[in-house]
């Protein structure tokens, strides 16, 4: 029966993870850290909804304008800063639990023992990638467990949309380790040995997570790929200097423009202003979804932030009026950001889906000799 | 049990094996002789489904292994020659993960119990990350057999074993033999393979030289010459048959050594007591089995 040996691989890979010491040194580390931050996170929270009950004792609803620093605050906060946390110590997790989960098999000479058995190559590597992702699944409930109780203990109870929103940002945050899982695990397969597969993981993690958010936003790379910001080339205003030079004397002028002549100037520079950020952004935006941790922290931004989502979103838009009719709703909030998003959580979801796959093929096709 | 029909497998345009057929009876123990890089595991890893061949096929129990590799896995046991384990887990667990794999049920105890006591890994508690060689390999033995196979496949089973752990490898598959299992044991040791099998294969440069039962692998690789000595109590007669190739006398026709096509010592004997000549002392002179096979490797060296 083919499901028998990936079952039985499942759970012997989950539970070497959750018996190894380096699982329990980072999710120790992970918890620590996540502990201390929540705490922190609790208590400015509390501060701060203090703070704006006080004001909104004050000032009655028609004078609160709309904007980021007048919104309600929200425990999100703390898991918002929680999601930096993950970039580094969740995605270190990821790497160290899957780049020898191949190799390691190959030095141990186990691998050929393993494939004597009557199970196929396709049940090692999925019950591999299986006992890896219920590890990974275990590590981030336990954090999102722990942390919902020291929330409970500091008296602070998330209502329906905040925890739909605390789970959506746990399910995020293992969409992430499980990229970088599945990136070492497909590592693994390529390399010879453990300590290679660990240098090839670390070189493509730095690769992702630093190299291509800068590269994406280095000024001489953009000035080669979108060239240079226009430059207002019309009348700076409503009077124009011109210098005019006569046989007996030599002095300036000031002539008055006509008004629409900079009206038109200023339109033209407008235009291709847009234009050109639009064309900056979406480059950006494209070489920035080859980065899993840039996807991931853009969707956590948007659920943990939304309203700074909006705001980041929008930064370089001349509207201002992206903050009227919000709904009150983060999770509403979160939805009408789905189709600026989508693009994002496609990414997210594709680059461990290929770096599985590529793992998938590769060891399908090893020479086991 | 086991059958190959004109396997080969090549790599990198190199063959590995050529146009290999050999066949084990049921029950046999079988030694697969020849010297490193001559194509014994690799006919070993296609035997147990670990690579495809090139072209021909190999069956087990009457199943092509390319076609049913998962079947014809369930019947066969099989140790690596580079045998591996989990370091982190103890013999036992090992053997519990595979007999997992082979989907035994609870009666997996029992059986990793008896299998630990056979190969005196019973009461370790230790990981196996702390074994010495010899008890990985007495473990990969243990592996090999958990499932009950028809067949087991054994790639230079004595390469890591001291003289204790060789002899009770011995036991061991001799246990194994006298209860039906087809053994087929891969090693360039050929004490060791003549201690324990019943009949060889010899492979060189991936070709199949030579099989057969230990004397008929030794007839012809001595080429079909059997010598014999004899000393008597009073001097020999002219000694007449139609085997006869040689006759030297020596000591006064009170010693001989003949050389015959066949075993003619009975017909020597008869013919010595006709005459009336006391025998001191009658014996064939087995060629040296270690010779025999290097006459082998030589000749396919020869004319490769």
């Amino acid at each position: 029966m083919r499901t028998e040996g990936l079952r039985v691989i499942a759970a012997k890979e989950f539970r070497d993870h959750v018996r190894s010491r380096r699982f329990h040194i980072l999710l120790a580390i992970f918890l620590i850290i996540a502990v201390v931050g929540l705490i922190d996170g609790s208590i400015q929270y509390n501060q701060q909804i203090e703070e704006y009950n006080e004001n909104l004792a004050q000032v009655s609803d028609d004078e609160m304008m709309p904007s980021y620093f007048g919104w309600k605050p929200s425990i999100l906060s703390a898991f918002f800063k929680m999601s930096m946390l993950i970039t580094t110590v969740g995605v270190v997790l990821g790497c160290a639990m899957g780049f020898d989960l191949i190799s390691r098999e190959k030095e141990s000479k186990s691998l050929k023992i393993l494939l004597s058995h009557p199970i196929y190559r396709d049940e090692v590597i999925n019950g591999k990638a299986l006992g890896g992702i219920a590890a990974i699944a275990l590590a981030m409930g336990t954090v999102l467990a722990i942390s919902f109780a020291i929330i409970l203990i500091f008296g602070i109870v998330p209502n329906l949309d905040e925890s739909i929103r605390i789970m959506l940002f746990g399910g995020l945050s293992f969409l992430l380790i499980f990229s970088y899982f599945a990136i070492a695990l497909f590592m693994s397969t390529v390399a010879k040995n453990s300590s290679n597969a660990l240098i090839y993981t670390l070189i493509i993690f730095i690769i992702l997570s630093t190299l291509i958010p800068s590269f994406a936003t280095n000024e001489s790379v953009m000035e080669i790929v979108v060239g240079e910001p226009p430059r207002f080339n019309g009348p700076s205003g409503p009077y124009a200097v011109s210098s005019s030079s006569t046989a007996s004397s030599t002095g300036e002028v000031v002539e008055l423009v006509d008004t629409s002549e900079i009206d038109l100037a200023w339109e033209e520079y407008r235009e291709k202003s847009e234009a050109y950020w639009e064309k900056r952004h979406t480059f950006t935006d494209a070489v920035n979804l080859l980065s899993p941790s840039y996807n991931y922290q853009q969707m956590a931004i948007a659920v943990t932030e939304p309203r700074l989502s909006i705001a980041l979103l929008n930064v370089g838009s001349y509207s201002s009026d992206i903050y009227e009719d919000l709904p009150e709703s983060g999770l509403a909030i979160l939805g009408s950001l789905m189709g600026a998003l989508a693009k994002n959580i496609i990414a997210l979801l594709v680059i461990p889906a290929a770096f599985f796959g590529l793992a998938w093929v590769r060891f399908m096709r090893e020479d086991i000799r | 049990m086991i059958r190959c029909e004109h396997l080969c497998k090549v790599y990198h345009g190199v063959p590995a094996v050529d146009d290999l057929c050999l066949e084990v009876p049921e029950g046999e123990v079988f030694g697969l002789l020849g010297p490193n890089g001559a194509g014994k595991s690799t006919t070993i890893l296609m035997l147990t489904g670990l690579i495809e061949p090139t072209s021909g096929a190999c069956y087990i129990d009457d199943l092509e292994v390319a076609t049913h590799p998962i079947e014809v896995k369930k019947k066969i046991g099989y140790m690596p020659e580079d045998v591996g384990f989990y370091p982190t887990l103890t013999a036992e667990e090992n053997l519990e993960y595979s007999a997992k794999l082979y989907g035994m049920g609870k009666e997996r105890k029992e059986r990793i119990k008896e299998l630990l006591a056979l190969v005196g890994l019973e009461g370790v508690t230790k990981e196996v990350g702390g074994f010495s060689k010899g008890m990985r390999q007495r473990l990969g033995i243990a592996k090999a057999l958990i499932n009950h196979p028809k067949a087991i496949i054994l790639d230079e089973p004595t390469a890591n074993l001291d003289p204790q752990g060789v002899a009770d490898y011995r036991r061991i598959i001799r246990h194994v033999a006298d209860q039906g299992t087809t053994v087929l044991v891969s090693s360039h040791i050929l004490s060791e393979v003549s201690k324990v099998c019943t009949s060889a294969g010899i492979l060189a440069h991936g070709k199949l030289v030579a099989h057969g039962t230990w004397d008929e692998l030794a007839r012809i690789g001595g080429d079909e010459k059997v010598v014999i000595h004899i000393e008597t109590r009073t001097p020999m007669p002219d000694l007449q048959s139609p085997a006869l190739v040689a006759a030297e006398f020596a000591e006064n026709r009170h010693r001989a050594r003949i050389v015959a096509t066949v075993d003619i010592r009975d017909e020597l004997a008869d013919t010595l007591a006709e005459a009336g000549v006391a025998i001191r002392s009658l014996e064939a002179e087995h060629p040296d089995i270690e010779d025999v096979f290097l006459s082998y490797y030589h000749t396919t060296e020869e004319a490769a």
